[in-house]
């Protein structure tokens, strides 16, 4: 009985509260307000701004158009340049912590010695002498992607034993003496090597080597290709090159040299 | 990669030690090319004048003067101007201050000096050469001159002094300071022969036959002359020696027909020329002495203007008209392997380089009409068929002739109804004009 009398007095509440009105004045009083305050602000700013700014768009006149000034061409844009090392990461990792100094074992000097145990006797830190190690042999050395050494003005060199050599007066001398006549067979071979032989597939820096002898009268022979330069374009054009001189004159008077060895490099 | 000798980077130049227990035995060098040629930067040294003899200031004028021009001419100096040079006169190894040469302005790897004196009329010339850059042995060359005092013998005294310089330093090639061109010149009325030194100096007529003679060529030796002309038999191929200066027999010349053209093998014994004694010009060759005369060439066609090759003396260069416009060929003197060289236009007067290699001959590659091309001197690789023009827009250039070096060349440039004689190095540059008076032609320049 009970129950049902408090279901009834709810149900009866909900009733009413729904029949009963809203206020409305209040809101409806705070949103004219509102708009109004918003409109005129508005009104207030469409008329002092239209005494300063007037747009221009499409009116005659000076300053209608956009106006654009080149500046240099030195515009410091983000590079974008890619690094072209593969092995690269753009998210290095840590370099690992410099390992910590070894921690020395204290050496208790006044503890008494067990008896029986041995002592392992210290190390002598005597500094080494480093062995000999002979350097390799680079014979597989990249011809690219190096400085161009060829090109490179290297100075005549000799070694002169002349002075306090105890055997020989000349030997080896020749070049420093007579660098006149290793300029005259350097410039013949030159003029007589025609580079459309070579193939031009062939490496640029690319050098053969070809001896020959030249005799007393100045005669060249005993030609062959002393290094071969990968190209056999190169290297017949080299050896065709030498063989083509006659004579590179008569060696110096001075000489008492027989005969003269000479290695020529081309270098395409 | 092109083959352009391009004078700039880099050479190398290394000296390796031999075996050190061998005096005197031999020696190694290492040297190597990259690109082009750059050439020897020489210093010519006004030579100092010894004695208070009153011919010496001129004589030493035209010593001076020709051993510049001669080595300015060589081809492979780069010669210090003489307002760079210092203006001390050294007269001997002990006067000279190298360091003062091989410093700028003048900057030379080389230089030439001497003593210049005129005693009792006989010229005493003492000449050195010093290679400015070494210090320790700078003295490449020392000669000794004593002539009698003319003005031709400074200029000759000069001319082998020049000539001993290029040879050093040339690489064993001879200079053309004392070698002669011979040429056709109208100048007297009539077409002569006649020679002048290879600079234009002492110009002189050979033959004085009042008729028209053509084509001189020299022999080896220098002793004799041939030249097609013409006589009561029309036109033959005559010899004149220069020994006894006067004509010489050469029966083969002269039979019917055209002869003209003659050219000397490199040894001197055979005169091949063209001759239309059959009817057809063609190439035929006899012994020096007019005997032994027997036709190389049987082809349809004229085939006119033979040249030896000098280097094996068993190669003729010829042109041939077979195919209509005249061509360049070669063959053995056999007549077999019979290349062709040029691929149209009008090539004419083919000269064969002293070293075998190359070919001079004057070429109109766009020859015909509406399309009229320059004829000018061109010089082309027989191995390769690779050509280079050599003269460019000016005149008509003719009659091509290697001197004795391989460097130069000499040949008639035809312009505005002139002809003259001019040279230049075979590579077109340094162009000299060697004669000015009258017309001239066909130059043909001495073996030595």
């Amino acid at each position: 009985m009970n129950t049902l009398a408090n279901g009834q007095r709810y149900e009866e509440a909900q009733l009413e509260r729904a029949l009963d009105r809203e206020p409305f004045a209040a809101p409806a009083t705070g949103s004219l307000v509102l708009h109004g305050v918003l409109f005129g602000g508005l009104l207030y700013y469409g008329i002092l701004a239209g005494l300063f700014h007037h747009n221009l768009w499409g009116n005659p006149g000076s300053g209608g158009a956009i106006q654009v000034t080149l500046v240099s061409n030195a515009i410091p844009l983000p590079s974008e340049q890619q690094n072209q090392n593969v092995l690269m990461t753009e998210t290095p990792s840590k370099a690992p912590a410099p390992p910590e100094p070894k921690a020395k074992q204290e050496v208790d000097e006044t503890a008494i010695p067990i008896s029986g145990k041995e002592v392992k006797p210290q190390k002598q830190n005597t500094p080494k002498t480093q062995p000999h190690q002979p350097q390799p042999k680079q014979d597989n050395r990249a011809q690219f992607g190096e400085q161009s050494g060829s090109v490179l003005p290297r100075a005549t060199m000799s070694q002169n034993t002349a002075s306090n050599g105890p055997v020989s007066i000349t030997n080896g001398d020749f070049g420093s003496r007579f660098g006149w006549y290793v300029e005259v067979i350097k410039r013949k071979v030159s003029q007589n090597w025609n580079r459309y032989e070579v193939d031009s597939r062939t490496a640029k820096g690319a050098t053969a080597e070809i001896y020959f002898r030249v005799n007393r009268q100045g005669n060249p022979s005993n030609f062959k290709v002393n290094t071969a330069s990968g190209s056999p374009t190169l290297d017949q054009s080299c050896l065709r090159a030498t063989q083509r001189v006659d004579t590179f004159g008569a060696l110096p008077r001075d000489s008492n040299d027989q005969w003269l060895d000479v290695t020529y490099d081309c270098t395409y | 990669m092109k083959m352009y000798f391009k004078i700039s980077l880099v050479f190398a130049s290394l000296l390796v030690s031999l075996a050190a227990l061998q005096l005197s035995a031999q020696d190694w060098v290492h040297t190597g090319t990259n690109l082009g040629n750059d050439r020897i930067r020489i210093a010519a040294a006004d030579f100092k004048p010894v004695g208070g003899d009153p011919q010496t200031p001129a004589l030493k004028a035209t010593f001076d003067t020709t051993l510049y021009n001669d080595l300015a001419n060589a081809g492979i100096f780069d010669l210090v101007s003489k307002s760079l040079s210092p203006q001390s006169t050294p007269g001997s190894p002990q006067e000279i201050n190298l360091g003062q040469w091989s410093d700028a302005p003048a900057s030379a790897a080389m230089v030439a000096f001497g003593s210049f004196s005129s005693v009792s009329g006989r010229l005493v010339v003492y000449g050195w050469l010093d290679d400015a850059h070494n210090t320790a042995n700078p003295q490449v060359l020392g000669k000794q001159y004593n002539e009698v005092a003319t003005d031709d013998m400074a200029r000759t005294v000069a001319h082998r002094f020049a000539d001993e310089i290029i040879l050093r330093l040339g690489g064993g090639i001879n200079g053309i300071a004392e070698t002669k061109i011979y040429f056709v010149s109208s100048r007297t009325g009539s077409k002569e022969i006649w020679a002048m030194d290879y600079d234009g100096q002492n110009q002189h007529a050979i033959t004085h036959l009042g008729s028209i003679s053509l084509s001189p060529r020299i022999s080896p030796d220098n002793t004799r002359l041939a030249f097609a002309s013409l006589g009561r038999e029309g036109w033959s191929i005559r010899m004149f020696s220069l020994e006894l200066n006067r004509l010489v027999a050469f029966p083969a010349g002269v039979a019917g027909g055209s002869n003209l053209s003659p050219a000397w093998s490199a040894d001197g014994s055979k005169i091949a020329f063209s001759s239309s004694r059959t009817g057809d010009p063609e190439i035929w060759a006899a012994d020096a002495g007019g005997g032994n005369l027997r036709r190389l060439t049987t082809f349809r066609g004229p085939d006119v203007s033979p040249t030896w090759n000098p280097r094996t003396n068993a190669q003729l260069a010829w042109v041939s008209g077979r195919t209509g416009l005249p061509q360049i060929y070669t063959m053995d003197l056999d007549g077999g392997n019979i290349q062709r060289i040029t691929d149209g236009g009008y090539a004419v007067s083919p000269s064969w380089s002293p070293n075998g290699q190359l070919l001079a001959f004057s070429w109109n590659r766009k020859y015909g009409p509406g399309d009229p091309g320059g004829v000018d001197i061109h010089v082309i690789d027989i191995a390769s068929k690779n050509y280079l023009q050599l003269t460019h827009e000016s005149g008509s250039n003719d009659f091509p002739s290697w001197a004795p070096d391989g460097r130069h060349l000499v040949f008639e440039r035809a312009i505005g109804g002139h002809t003259e004689i001019w040279t230049m190095l075979a590579d077109g540059t340094q162009q000299h004009q060697l004669t000015h008076t009258g017309n001239n032609f066909m130059p043909n320049w001495s073996l030595k």
